[in-house]
């Protein structure tokens, strides 16, 4: 018997139950394979069009140890399966978690760099402390973490972050809106030409704090270092004591 | 027995009968009972082996051997005839055979009582016709073989993988359900007055068996589903000439597939088991699908397929841990696990699958070229297209 006569009697034409490789065709067997498709940049768009709503799709990539190059795209991915997944969802600690995430939550023991970044809705909530750009350009949702590094809440629009440790340095850099909590201190140059917001620190500020911002709240509990408000054009700041050489619209609470 | 845990199809019966029955009317097979104390698995191979070989149930009984540290090649299978020394008559040794050694019907019973090295012997006389012993060979024929174990107990030892491989199916033997306790409990007979009421064979009808399963045919579609699931679970990129049964050291649970393109891929099979397929579960799955179309009186297709082959492959491979520790098997559901590898299989053979097959064996026949046939095939991310079809394409002259 020749093999294409037995091949023909297992599949016999106009069987209609058969399915050929079209509809798995397009399946993105790992992260490198969804990256190569995507090309050199990445965007949230093209990473959910072609991982489309499939559940074990979206469990595969997220299984995956992404490299380098695959940082954002399972950053993508994890946001598109914290907004399907009707329970906060646990992911492990990596960079890009939750990017551009728009609903859902997320809960990650500790967190890596660039956490919450542009994210426009849900929550992330960080057991530990953060990294790096923790809720960067982020325009609304909600991020609570334990403590976080530098950078955080960079060039923040919208929504809120609550800090229940300590935060690093540049701490609401340019910010444009949004407000953020600190428990703890934070270090030099928070609220860094800052345009609009509020920034609280329940603890002590760094120096320079409020340097050339023009707009927004700036209001800290504790003591801020020196030069706070160095070359401000407008905003307020207010703290119960300032180090030497504030500027002179600083409010000191005493 | 427990419920009706096998369906085929719209049938459903009981897998521990049913698989006693299909292998009482093969030959040079073993099934394994696996299940807990008091689950009935020795009393009911017993019983049908009083039907089959039309014995009482006492004389069956004492066909069994029974694992336990201290039982040797001797008190198995036979013994030098001490007489044969005190003779004056020169001549071949003289073996006293067991009972059986020279029985067509061996039920090896706790078989994980023998310590690892004594189920060695079992290596040999398994699948096979003949018995040898002090050069002499004993020849009991064409032979039914079943075997019992219980979980893993404080006595008892685990199984050699190369013995497991020789054992055709292994069955859940589950404690009676509620309907089968209420009847045992006004049950007024003794299990021997039942015995003698259960029709019995003849010799001829006995031996006429495995002629009357050959004759069932075996569908196109079954033939094909049985080589790609053995091949899903057998291949493996990163094993020598992609066959996974050459893997020693390292395997899919030590980190083998990490990084492999096919690694989590739900749709491909081969890093979800550590070890690949050998033949004899082709053969076990053409065969038994054979012997339960025969029983339950239908065509040998897919869905007789679907039901054995599980019970055919699970005691074979150890699933990956962080796999079947998953919902809904919390790391207790193999059998389920491994019949979800098989439908999955199965369905993909049949539906995805297909193209690439069609593809393949126009250039084996020669319809389109090898070259041809070669980029296309390149185009489907599937082990058996890649592994398989590709590199015998690449071989042909």
């Amino acid at each position: 018997m020749k093999l294409s006569s037995f091949m023909n009697s297992v599949y016999p034409e106009g069987n209609p139950s058969s399915r050929i490789k079209k509809s798995r065709k397009d399946m993105i067997f790992s992260l490198e394979d969804l990256a190569d498709r995507i090309g050199e940049r990445p965007d949230r768009a093209r990473v959910e069009e072609l991982v489309g709503g499939e559940a074990s799709q979206i469990e595969l990539l997220l299984s995956s140890q992404p490299d380098k190059r695959c940082a954002m795209i399972w950053g993508y991915v994890s946001s598109l399966a914290a907004e399907r997944s009707p329970l906060p969802l646990r992911l492990p600690a990596r960079d890009y978690v939750g990017l551009e995430l728009a609903g859902g939550s997320i809960i990650l023991e500790k967190g890596r760099d660039h956490v919450g970044e542009r994210m426009s809705g849900g929550r992330i909530k960080i057991e530990g402390a953060a990294g790096d750009y923790l809720g960067q350009e982020m325009k609304g949702g909600g991020i609570v973490a334990a403590g976080c590094r530098d950078y955080a809440f960079r060039q923040m629009k919208g929504g809120w972050g609550v800090v229940k440790g300590d935060a690093g340095k540049f701490l609401g850099l340019g910010n444009s809106g949004g407000r953020i909590a600190v428990q703890g201190s934070c270090r030099e140059r928070a609220g860094w030409m800052m345009r609009a917001g509020r920034l609280f620190v329940r603890g002590d500020a760094g120096e320079y704090l409020g340097l050339l911002m023009s707009g927004g709240e700036i209001m800290v509990r504790g003591e801020a270092g020196r030069r706070a408000g160095w070359r401000s054009k407008g905003g307020r700041i207010a703290a119960s004591s300032f180090g030497p050489e504030a500027a002179d619209g600083a409010l000191e609470l005493g | 027995m427990g419920g009706k845990d096998l369906s085929i199809a719209d049938q459903k019966v009981n897998a521990q009968l049913y698989f006693c029955l299909a292998n009482a009317c093969l030959r040079g097979h073993a099934v394994l009972l696996y299940g807990g104390m008091g689950a009935n698995k020795t009393t009911l191979v017993n019983l049908l082996g009083s039907s089959f070989l039309g014995l009482e149930l006492e004389r069956v009984e004492d066909l069994m051997v029974t694992g336990h540290p201290e039982q040797t090649e001797e008190k198995i299978v036979g013994f030098l005839d001490p007489r044969q020394w005190t003779g004056q008559e020169a001549g071949p040794t003289q073996v006293l055979w067991t009972s059986w050694a020279l029985s067509n019907w061996k039920l090896i019973n706790e078989i994980n009582r023998f310590p690892s090295g004594k189920q060695n012997l079992f290596l040999e006389i398994l699948q096979k016709r003949r018995i040898i012993y002090a050069g002499q060979v004993c020849q009991p024929g064409d032979t039914c073989y079943f075997a019992t174990m219980n979980p893993e107990f404080s006595a008892t030892y685990p199984l050699d993988q190369a013995l497991l491989d020789r054992i055709s199916a292994c069955v859940p033997a589950y404690q009676p359900d509620f309907l089968a306790g209420l009847l045992l409990s006004e049950r007024e007979k003794e299990v021997r007055d039942l015995a003698a009421m259960l029709p019995r064979f003849t010799e001829e009808e006995f031996s006429s068996l495995p002629g009357l399963v050959a004759e069932i045919p075996l569908s196109s579609q079954v033939e094909l589903a049985v080589l790609c699931l053995i091949r899903d679970f057998t291949l493996c990129e990163r094993a020598p000439s992609y066959d996974k049964t050459q893997l020693s050291g390292s395997k899919p649970s030590l980190g083998l597939c990490s990084g492999c393109h096919y690694h989590n891929n739900p749709e491909a099979i081969c890093w979800q088991a550590d070890e690949g397929l050998s033949d004899r579960v082709r053969q076990d799955l053409r065969i038994f699908c054979r012997a339960f179309a025969f029983l339950l009186g239908r065509e040998a297709d897919l869905e007789v397929l679907r039901a054995i082959a599980p019970y055919v492959i699970w005691h074979r491979i150890t699933p990956l841990a962080s796999r079947l520790e998953k919902p809904p098997y919390f790391g207790a559901g193999k059998l389920a696990y491994v019949a979800e590898l098989v439908n999955k299989s199965i369905d993909r053979t049949m539906n995805e699958r297909r193209e690439m097959n069609l593809i393949y064996s126009r250039a084996m026949d020669g319809e389109i070229s090898a070259s041809q046939a070669i980029e296309e095939l390149m185009l489907f991310d599937d082990p058996i297209a890649r592994l398989d079809y590709v590199p015998s394409l690449e071989s042909r002259p």
